[in-house]
């Protein structure tokens, strides 16, 4: 910018005085001199870059989160993301503690507290434990725990009309060893999108895979506007997610690259799931936007056998028990009628045995692996970065190894942790009912961890 | 984000102290006198109001943008960045933290010309607007920096509307108060009071001027602190008063003229 600086001379107008600009200059502390973070790269997506960095001057050996903003400048996204962040203040919501400003290559870098985990991960993690028969020692209660903390944070977002408009396993992030350890920190919220017009910063995105498992059906029929309950139900399908380890509104992905809300394959997955909705479940469908459309494209009878019941019991989810009574309250198909996050934190489900704890492991060894660092190689393969970034696929490979790399730590004290075997395994008892599982789960917090496996439940959710 | 002004940066670090406001001005006010200095401060809030309009940004976009632009000089003299620069720059800035679609960088500099040219050549003569987007862009750095990244401003709007409605819906009044609340930008309350304070403070002028002798008893039930409403109100009456015996059209070039400048970097 010198150059036009010397320009506006020939101008009536100099834009700034020199002094001004020096001092300021010289009072301007920048990123690379204050945190090292070169080679540290942990993330990467559509908003940009995310570095672990420590600080160069030792003042404290904490781990930090630098983000790199996409792009050069102040977009609108960047813009809403500092203005609201610099706001907010809950234990569960991700804590901006500071703006950098590069004025010489125009980039915006935000420091934020480290979060060793993220549901993304952790769900990954639990469903390679279980494509490979292998087991996964977490508390019987740390399902209820990070649901309790999502809706903590999404509570005080939502008092503050701030809407989430994101929510996604990838966006719950976890924090690790430390004084915060085991407590949900919520991120990225989704503030490229506009208010009046949901859908459209959707085609302005990179073609990359923009998941749509976890939109509300209004959404997918045309709602011009992002709501509470739009987060709502996304955070009924990440408890979904988290007591089978299975995406419930699983759907093919395409490069989706059009404005167009509706779309019919993930319409379609709801419905199997949750069956066609009856009229009087939701008499305002009939307003929405793609209405005519969802009246010629689908058939009721289609989905006569269809029930959430009936799905969450094919993954060992009692229709009984309080965990699925929440669900369902969640993911109700009528936005009108789906709980608030208030009235969810209000269930029984969380006044049950076992209750929420603030760390989620609650104090146990936390089985996960820590993030690794990306490496030049991969940042050169960017498609198949940014869509590892946002979406959940299956990636056996990296699974596997994950698994591998990690099994030092199944050895690790397991006092008070919970096996998690294959899925084949638990299928044999699939009448086994929780009950009798909550014994076995008291039983074993005596130390034994191996064997016993014949009598545990399929998957992650039977643990808690 | 309507939140808690009470946890907000606005509460916390932009509800400056009296004293210390005329502590930091005292560079300019060694060259310019007070009322000149208002003057000035008249005159970029009529820009700014003007462009806003001329975007087509709404009133709550156009107030924040006049908030940055009085806290960036609060902190600074006015010869660290032009305020013809600095001003439009607000008004980009306040766009994109309200959420009201990005504004094209080629329109804000057209409407900036258009706008200087046709609304301004009292002040500016046959002189065009002089800058571009990158100034522009630069200047954000600065601004947001300034800013000490708080971007979320709140505006005696919403309040306002709230205590009309506690009063019983009264059209003409909130008309009135809301005029007067737009007329208190021109003013430094937005750097001194709390928001519902200064609402309070023209719902009292409102209602003076209307005659409305009946509201006396919902004020005296308020449980505010009434010495700052007083002082709310006689920053705004004063405000009224220099209106009556100030003509812009003539008097404006002079004040930009004797107004401090940026100065270049020193030859060699």
């Amino acid at each position: 910018m010198g150059d036009n600086f010397q320009n506006n001379k020939t101008m009536a107008s100099v834009m700034m005085d020199y002094d001004f600009k020096v001092k300021t200059q010289n009072e301007r502390s920048k990123v690379e001199d204050l945190f090292d973070f070169e080679g540290c790269k942990v993330g990467r997506g559509t908003y940009g870059h995310v570095y672990k960095a420590r600080r160069k001057d030792g003042s404290d050996t904490k781990d930090y989160a630098l983000k790199q903003i996409e792009g050069t400048g102040l977009s609108m996204s960047a813009c809403r993301e500092i203005a609201l962040l610099r706001e907010l203040k809950h234990p569960n919501v991700i804590n901006l503690i500071r703006v950098f400003l590069s004025h010489t290559d125009r980039k915006v870098w935000l420091l934020f507290d480290y979060a060793e985990h993220d549901l993304w991960h952790i769900i990954k993690f639990h469903r390679a434990a279980k494509a490979n028969k292998k087991s996964v020692m977490v508390p019987k209660g740390m399902v209820k725990s990070l649901l309790y903390q999502i809706l903590d944070g999404i509570h005080y977002l939502h008092s503050n009309w701030v809407l989430h408009r994101d929510l996604k396993p990838a966006n719950i992030l976890v924090m690790g060893e430390g004084p915060e350890r085991g407590r949900v920190k919520i991120a990225d919220m989704g503030f490229a999108r506009l208010f009046n017009a949901p859908l459209k910063p959707l085609a302005d995105l990179d073609p990359v895979v923009v998941t749509f498992w976890y939109r509300a059906p209004e959404l997918l029929l045309g709602a011009r506007h992002y709501t509470k309950a739009i987060d709502i139900w996304a955070i009924g399908c990440i408890f979904a997610e988290l007591l089978t380890s299975e995406p419930i509104f699983h759907c093919r992905q395409e490069d989706i690259k059009t404005s167009n809300p509706y779309h019919h394959d993930q319409l379609d997955r709801i419905f199997n799931v949750m069956g066609f909705p009856l009229e009087k479940d939701w008499e305002d469908i009939r307003k929405m936007p793609e209405h005519a459309t969802l009246v010629k494209d689908f058939k009721r009878s289609n989905y006569q056998n269809c029930s959430l019941s009936k799905y969450m019991d094919r993954h060992k989810i009692k229709p009984d028990s309080k965990a699925f009574s929440l669900l369902q309250r969640l993911l109700l198909m009528d936005p009108n009628r789906r709980i608030t996050s208030e009235q969810a934190m209000q269930d029984p489900y969380f006044t049950e045995d076992p209750l929420p704890t603030q760390d989620v492991f609650a104090g146990c060894p936390i089985p996960y692996p820590k993030r690794e660092f990306l490496t030049d190689d991969d940042q050169e393969d960017k498609s198949d970065s940014k869509a590892r970034q946002n979406q959940q696929q299956q990636q056996p490979n990296t699974q596997q190894n994950q698994v591998q790399a990690n099994s030092h730590d199944h050895g690790a004290n397991n006092a008070k942790r919970m096996r998690m075997p294959g899925p084949n395994q638990g299928n044999n008892t699939s009448g086994g009912g929780q009950q009798e599982f909550h014994q076995q789960q008291q039983m074993m917090f005596g130390g034994q961890q191996q064997g016993g496996n014949s009598q545990q439940q399929g998957n992650f959710q039977q643990r808690f | 984000m309507a939140g808690n002004f009470w946890q907000s940066s606005h509460h916390q670090q932009w509800i400056l102290d009296k004293q210390d406001l005329i502590r930091d001005r005292q560079h300019d006010l060694n060259i310019l006198t007070e009322e000149e200095y208002q003057k000035i401060f008249n005159f970029f809030a009529s820009i700014i109001q003007i462009l806003g309009e001329q975007l087509k940004l709404r009133q709550q976009v156009i107030a924040t943008a006049t908030v940055y632009f009085k806290r960036f000089y609060a902190r600074n003299s006015l010869k660290c960045i032009d305020p013809l620069l600095l001003a439009p720059t607000c008004v980009f800035l306040a766009s994109k933290v309200e959420e009201f679609g990005v504004i094209s960088n080629s329109r804000l500099i057209t409407t900036c010309q258009t706008v200087i040219k046709n609304k301004f050549s009292y002040a500016y003569g046959q002189q065009e607007f002089p800058y571009r987007t990158n100034h522009i862009l630069e200047c954000e750095f600065y601004l947001l920096e300034n800013l000490d990244c708080c971007l979320i401003v709140y505006q005696p709007y919403r309040p306002l509307l709230l205590f009309v409605q506690d009063i019983g819906q009264d059209e003409q009044l909130l008309t009135y108060a809301w005029r007067i609340v737009n007329d208190s930008l021109r003013t430094d309350v937005s750097l001194l009071y709390p928001p519902y304070q200064i609402a309070i403070g023209a719902l009292h002028i409102a209602c003076v001027m209307l005659g409305k002798e009946n509201l006396k008893p919902w004020f005296a039930e308020l449980n505010v602190d009434m010495d700052k409403i007083q002082e709310i109100v006689r920053s705004i009456i004063n405000l009224y008063e220099m209106w009556k015996s100030y003509d812009e059209k003539k008097e404006i070039q002079v004040l930009l003229g004797k107004m401090p400048k940026p100065k270049p970097a020193p030859q060699r």
